[in-house]
């Protein structure tokens, strides 16, 4: 079983997308190499559902953020390699010496440029086993977590291999002889090719182990430390949002006998953004990475649902307030089923008539708290539907982001206080904005 | 002038559409050549603001549409044209006196294939000509345009030529002087003509195919507009609706109960009017309106966190950028579903009232406005004699609701969302589930 969460909520969390701005994606693709890359989208795709997995993942990048090294390899070198390795070839030695033997009298005799890519990717190879060698000798990963350790020492094994003694350095390959060079392009693409592109994979993964935690040392993030499914519990200190500079952490604590939060504030206090940076948080939590948090510990989930920006799907015939329906719907069998999940509602029912969504909005709140192995955070502005559910559960915690009105402009905290709000500023943020003189000013009136 | 949009209104009316979703536009893409759907695109991106262009744009697809005429021509001719006009190398010129005995032998055991795009861009482009000569006499739409481009003294051999089958070497080089260099602006405005003409039979197909029709522009002074049996071209069995908009009702405020298809009405509102300032049929059975300087709608709005907006102010900043188009004396279109959704109720009802009466006063703009307040509009009837209260009904039947898509005058109250949700079955889901961690077990 893994940890799911459907497109709705990658797209609300604004998670994946290599070329969306401002995704938690683009914050961590920091590595050089396209394989580091490769693997990167890997684990967003597949975050665990494993505690002990999970844990030993995010040992890695803490010993690596507590220990920092430099991934001195550039992209483009490493791709080079790769490419010479992938070209492929084998056979016995003669075959290979008469081939490259016939290249080498194809250049001098017509210019042909084969004999120069081998060429190229012989002294791209010398040179790579060089750094590496520098590199691996530099790292001491010998009391590093258990993962980075193999990887390590496999690497070294590859390294201290008989056969890549004696390699001339990188400037000499130039002037081989056709048949030294020969040797060197057998020995490579075949004899070696196995553990040379293994070693390629271990310096993708060291490269993405050291640009993840290179950026939470940057961001100060943290690593969240992860319990089995039935503790039941997110406990987080300074929670924020990955993505913001400057963002305002805030605490939150979900168990077994509070396990809904009722979110109330006005607009603009920042109750989508705090529900936000729960979900990356426990999102990326769940893939072993750093978070945006303080001492967070959780028991696994089986998943993340949310419901932010439902847009209408009139291909289908739905209404926005349908798109809810559904979406809750949705959501409603997968808590059924006995999933444990964290689920974020923002603004539930936002799409239809006040007193549809005040019934709506406490019947559905009831009805789910109590999945009690699930986690709940709902927001609304339907403040009236608090005042009930208060009276009723005792496992919802109640929960506002404030307004400060300084004469008449809103200053906003963006630190969660425990109760519920009737703040509301909507008509002061119009008046701020000076709209109906706007329209006064021009055109045609009578 | 142009008439203007944005963004988000082509997003909300799916004028262009996502990756994998049938757009408005994919709607109208029958074109033969790529040519007209380059111009195509155009009336796309640049729709019109000016009354006479888009008459007189509207009235020749019209015309095709009336006298239904296909298009002519092999399509294929065209790119064979298009992709030998490319090359404007004076090298490649054929002469007739050079052609070598090797080139004739070579010729002879495989034909070189730089003579064959030639060869092929020729014989396309005679056969056009040749139907377009026959075509243009046919046709009131361009006919003068094309026939004094077929006048030209240079063309006449090629229109006259009456060889059967393959083109011989002599011809090819001798026509390719003419095409190619030595009249190639001639070709060139000739084929963009044709371009024109794909464009208009194209459209003019569609329009025949689904039934659109074809809406009058009528100058901005009158701010008028009647709709007669409007539609959403991408709903299936579409409920047709009428709706006129004039300088005493110019804000037509829709109430209705969720579902019952007040976004798609507004939907098909825009893309009527949007497709009428391109001059191009709209899914209607009867148009005229006043052309306005601009249309904004605001139906799906995200919130953009990226920029530390909220849903509300999104909404806000949406209405500010309305307001300031509004204050510059344009006449506008704008569509608002659910305005202020995105915040409490006391404030949204505040905000809408102020909001409409602020949009009420400017007579020279049309506003649609849909919402849930309704305690909103019968404020707002007391006040502003100018604002259209129309609804979308929802009727009961053993206790399901059905709707009747069509408009009705006045304000609803109708509200079945605990209905929906009750038969969606949403809580007896949750109820007759097993959670792993009950109450019970929580002590």
């Amino acid at each position: 079983m893994s940890f799911s969460a459907d497109k709705q909520t990658t797209d609300d969390l604004n998670l994946l997308g290599k070329y969306k701005p401002g995704s938690v994606y683009s914050l961590f693709n920091t590595v050089k190499t396209k394989g580091g890359e490769r693997l990167l989208d890997e684990l967003f795709r597949s975050p665990l559902s494993d505690h002990r997995a999970i844990n030993s993942r995010s040992d890695i990048f803490r010993y690596l953020s507590a220990n920092p090294v430099s991934f001195p390899f550039t992209g483009g070198q490493i791709a080079l390699v790769g490419d010479y390795l992938g070209m492929g070839g084998s056979g016995n030695g003669l075959a290979m010496a008469v081939s490259v033997g016939r290249l080498r009298l194809l250049e001098t005799a017509v210019n042909d440029k084969r004999y120069a890519v081998i060429r190229e990717g012989v002294a791209a190879t010398v040179g790579f086993l060089q750094d590496c060698r520098d590199f691996i000798g530099r790292f001491d990963a010998a009391n590093a977590p258990a993962l980075l350790t193999g990887k390590w020492m496999a690497a070294r094994t590859i390294l201290d291999d008989q056969r890549l003694k004696g390699l001339p350095v990188q400037q000499d390959v130039g002037t081989l002889s056709w048949f030294r060079l020969a040797a060197l392009h057998h020995l490579f693409m075949s004899v070696l090719q196995d553990s040379l592109t293994r070693l390629l994979d271990i310096l993708y993964h060291l490269d993405l182990y050291i640009a993840v935690s290179r950026v939470a040392a940057e961001k100060g993030f943290s690593y969240a430390h992860a319990l089995p499914e039935e503790d039941y519990i997110v406990h987080a200190e300074e929670l924020r949002h990955p993505c913001l500079d400057k963002a305002v952490g805030n605490p939150v604590l979900l168990d077994r006998h509070r396990n809904v939060i009722f979110l109330t504030g006005a607009n603009m206090a920042g109750k989508s953004t705090f529900m936000k940076s729960f979900g990356i948080a426990l999102y990326l939590a769940h893939m072993g990475f750093p978070v945006a948090a303080k001492d967070m510990v959780f028991s696994v989930k089986d998943g993340i649902y949310t419901s932010i920006n439902v847009p209408d799907n009139l291909s289908m015939g739905y209404s926005h307030f349908y798109a809810e329906v559904q979406r809750v719907k949705s959501i409603a069998g997968s808590v059924g089923a006995s999933k444990s999940l964290l689920v974020i509602f923002d603004e539930l029912f936002k799409g239809t008539n006040v007193k549809d969504a005040y019934d709506a909005t406490l019947a559905i709140t009831a009805a789910f708290a109590e999945y009690r192995n699930c986690a709940f955070v709902i927001s609304t502005h339907i403040i009236e539907v608090g005042e009930v559910l208060r009276g009723k559960y005792d496992n919802l915690q109640f929960l506002y982001l404030p307004t400060v009105m300084e004469g008449r402009t809103p200053r906003y905290t963006y630190k969660v206080t425990e109760g519920i709000t009737s703040d509301r500023h909507g008509m002061m943020i119009i008046e701020q904005e000076g709209i109906l003189d706007i329209i006064a000013g021009g055109g045609v009136h009578h | 002038m142009r008439f203007t949009t944005d963004q988000q209104t082509l997003e909300d009316l799916n004028i262009f559409g996502r990756h994998g979703v049938d757009s408005i536009y994919a709607l109208f893409n029958r074109t033969y050549t790529r040519g007209g759907a380059a111009l195509l695109e155009d009336c796309f991106r640049y729709p019109l603001a000016d009354v006479e262009k888009i008459n007189q744009r509207s009235g020749h697809i019209r015309y095709f549409a009336e006298a239904a005429i296909g298009f002519p021509f092999r399509p294929e001719a065209f790119d064979q044209a298009e992709m030998y006009l490319a090359n404007e190398d004076e090298r490649t010129k054929l002469s007739v006196g050079e052609r070598s005995l090797m080139g004739k032998v070579s010729g002879l055991i495989a034909e070189d294939s730089e003579y064959k795009t030639i060869h092929r861009g020729v014989s396309a482009l005679v056969d056009i000509l040749q139907i377009l000569r026959e075509f243009a006499d046919r046709v009131d739409v361009e006919r003068e345009v094309i026939i004094a481009l077929l006048a030209e003294p240079a063309l006449q051999p090629l229109l006259q030529d009456q060889h059967k089958g393959k083109l011989p070497f002599e011809k090819v080089a001798a026509y390719d002087i003419i095409l190619r260099f030595r009249h190639r602006d001639i070709i060139r405005r000739i084929l963009q003509r044709i371009y024109q003409l794909d464009m208009y039979i194209s459209v003019a197909k569609v329009a025949r195919d689904r039934g659109f029709s074809f809406a009058e522009a009528l100058p901005k002074e009158r701010h008028f507009i009647r709709l007669e049996g409007v539609y959403h071209p991408q709903v299936k069995q579409a409920v047709p609706n009428t709706l006129d908009i004039t300088p005493d009702s110019n804000v037509i405020f829709l109430t209705g109960a969720n579902m019952a298809g007040k976004s798609t009405f507004m939907k098909s509102l825009g893309i009527a009017l949007f497709l009428a300032h391109a001059g191009l049929p709209v899914p209607a059975a009867k148009m005229v309106f006043s052309v306005r300087d601009a249309i904004y709608t605001t139906i799906n709005l995200p919130d953009d966190l990226g920029m530390g907006a909220s849903h509300f102010y999104a909404e806000v900043l949406r209405v500010k950028k309305m307001a300031r188009e509004l204050s510059l004396g344009k006449s506008l279109f704008v569509i608002f579903d659910e305005l202020f959704r995105g915040t409490n109720v006391k404030d949204a009802y505040e905000a809408t009232v102020a909001l409409t009466t602020a949009f009420a006063s400017r007579r020279d703009s049309m506003f649609v406005i849909s919402t849930h307040i309704i305690e909103a509009g019968e404020v707002l009837g007391e006040r502003n004699p100018n604002i259209s209260f129309v609804y979308l009904p929802t009727r009961l039947r053993e206790g399901l609701p059905v709707y009747t898509y069509t408009l009705e005058k006045g304000i609803t109250a109708d509200r079945h969302g605990m209905v929906i949700i009750q038969n969606e079955g949403i809580l007896d889901i949750l109820k007759n589930g097993k959670p792993k961690l009950t109450k019970n077990e929580t002590v």
